[in-house]
């Protein structure tokens, strides 16, 4: 394969992606410092990384001068530490943070290492953060590209536009005509439907893998096709670290944003109670045990400042590496990072 | 019955009962949710290609086909035809089913067929193939985006974009996977 550096040399639009990578950066910054936000750095080596059942953190070793040894990871998310600073008194926080996921691909949307814009606010749900999501969304291209409209896979995107809210319940009852409600409690429903979009499931499948089959087929490709669309409450057991709705506690106060089928963000009103933190994470662990991943304890520090009292407030991870391949109009991340996985590391697949 | 972990490229399964050649795959763990393999299809007699996401150890039916080594003859723009050769006997296989593939073939080029109750359905090529520049134009001077390339067409009509040195009766070695120039194959 030819060296990277050859590849950047000679490839002009690579260069450009890299230069539209770095005014991204510079227009996010600018946004929230106009915003009254603080920009905080937390660490990337943690001893306790996020609990999520099917993600795979790197592990490693962290050594003092004594050569006392303790367990380390390269964090999924800086989502504890955020929430630690918000307890700690900041109201307004971001941070630009790289984060590390192993068993990811190494092309399309994925690289096991990647940036992760993560702000926080205080006194504001999911709504709250939507507006501002959408706020930031068309500053940022408005800024770097001086236009809102998008050419994006062959189609015109425009930013522009209303942006579209849709509930979970609502985007299944259109796209793959399910009532969520009813599903809920009945799997067959889920089952019967994947069977009818080709994928026949043994009966003891897990709900939320039912669940998936389903969205990821027949609803995720249509979401966000000609403008950006949010959607919102999804089923409680799909959203660990977020507030159940007051409309209906079946649904948490969750939120993804897909623009043109890319899966650009995640946000939630988080979830303040430290009992219901404990017993979700205790939950996730034993499924990571289920699965055969590394298996960590939950962190005891982030639980202890939750009980000390997290206020009422807000929080969202947005994939800048997709971002960027928006405004780009590039749909392999590998054409907005300088040297992805794949240059240095193989990737086995044939 | 296998499971979508063993799927490859090339791979191809029964998908709502037709044949599908996998396009492309991709395992993704995402951050809520269950392990999944996305893949992209191609439906072997249609030659439309959609997305397919499958869970991750999900059972699916892989379609046993029968190899066989065919050599290109010609095209009438609908139907390519190859001679099989083992049995001598002629096969055509539609343009649906070579899509991209069409354009590296020159007369005499030696390819695998893979063949599905006496339908080829997918063929495969070399990975790198030689072909000889037919028509070049001198790189127009001072374009001003910093593209070092140029377009040129290969001596089965085939369009593609080189480095600008490339002159008319040069050969090419092209990757026939991604469709790209990679080197100047002169002997």
């Amino acid at each position: 394969m030819e060296p990277r550096w050859k590849q950047l040399k000679n490839d002009a639009q690579l260069r450009k992606n890299l230069e539209l990578r770095a005014k991204t950066i510079a227009a996010v910054r600018a946004f929230f410092d106009a915003r009254g936000y603080l920009e905080v750095e937390t660490p990337l080596v943690v001893a306790k990384p996020g609990m999520e059942p099917h993600l795979e953190p790197f592990q490693t070793t962290v050594r003092d001068p004594f050569g006392n040894a303790s367990e380390a990871f390269l964090i999924t998310s800086p989502e504890y530490a955020m929430k630690k600073l918000l307890v700690a008194g900041f109201p307004k926080i971001y941070q630009l943070a790289k984060c590390f996921r192993n068993g990811e691909a190494f092309e399309g949307r994925h690289n096991p290492e990647f940036t992760m814009l993560e702000w926080y606010r205080t006194e504001t749900d999911y709504r709250g953060i939507m507006d501002e999501t959408e706020a930031l969304v068309k500053e940022t291209a408005e800024r770097v590209l001086g236009t809102k409209v998008l050419s994006w896979r062959g189609e015109t995107l425009d930013l522009g536009q209303p942006w579209e809210r849709l509930t979970v319940a609502e985007a299944m009852r259109r796209h793959a005509d399910v009532d969520l409600d009813a599903a809920l409690s009945d799997k067959k429903i889920l089952l019967d439907v994947a069977a009818r979009l080709g994928h026949a499931l043994p009966a003891e499948t897990a709900w939320d893998d039912a669940f998936f089959s389903v969205f990821l087929n027949a609803v995720e490709p249509q979401l966000g096709k000609k403008v950006p669309t949010f959607l919102y409450d999804y089923p409680v057991s799909m959203a660990a670290l977020s507030k159940p709705s007051a409309r209906d506690p079946r649904y948490a106060e969750r939120f993804e944003l897909y623009i043109g089928g890319l899966e650009l963000a995640n946000a939630f009103t988080e979830l303040t109670d430290a009992k219901e933190q404990r017993k979700r994470l205790e939950e996730e662990r034993a499924l990571r045990q289920q699965l055969g991943r590394i298996d960590y304890a939950p962190d005891e520090d982030f639980l202890a400042a939750l009980e000390a009292g997290m206020p009422a407030s807000g929080g969202i991870a947005l994939g800048i590496d997709r971002l960027v391949m928006l405004l780009a109009g590039e749909e392999d991340i590998r054409r907005v990072l300088a040297f992805p996985a794949g240059v240095m590391f193989q990737d086995k697949k044939a | 019955m296998p499971s979508v972990n063993e799927i490859n490229k090339e791979s191809v399964v029964m998908y709502k009962d037709e044949p599908h050649i996998v396009v492309e795959f991709q395992h993704v763990n995402p951050g809520k949710g269950g392990s999944f393999v996305r893949t992209r299809l191609k439906n072997a007699r249609t030659g439309k290609v959609f997305e397919n996401t499958y869970k991750a150890a999900e059972s699916v039916e892989f379609v046993d086909l029968e190899r066989r080594n065919l050599q290109y003859t010609y095209n009438d723009g609908k139907n390519w035809f190859f001679m099989d050769q083992a049995s001598f006997e002629e096969i055509f296989i539609p343009k649906e089913v070579l899509a991209e593939k069409a354009n590296y073939l020159k007369e005499g080029q030696e390819i695998q067929g893979f063949f599905y109750e006496g339908e080829c359905l997918n063929v495969v090529l070399p990975k790198k193939m030689v072909l000889k520049v037919t028509e070049a134009f001198d790189a127009v001077k001072g374009d001003s985006s910093g593209n070092i390339t140029k377009e040129v067409t290969l001596e089965t009509g085939y369009k593609i974009k080189v480095p600008i040195f490339i002159k008319e009766g040069d050969l090419l070695s092209i990757n026939t996977d991604t469709g790209e120039y990679v080197e100047r194959a002169n002997q």
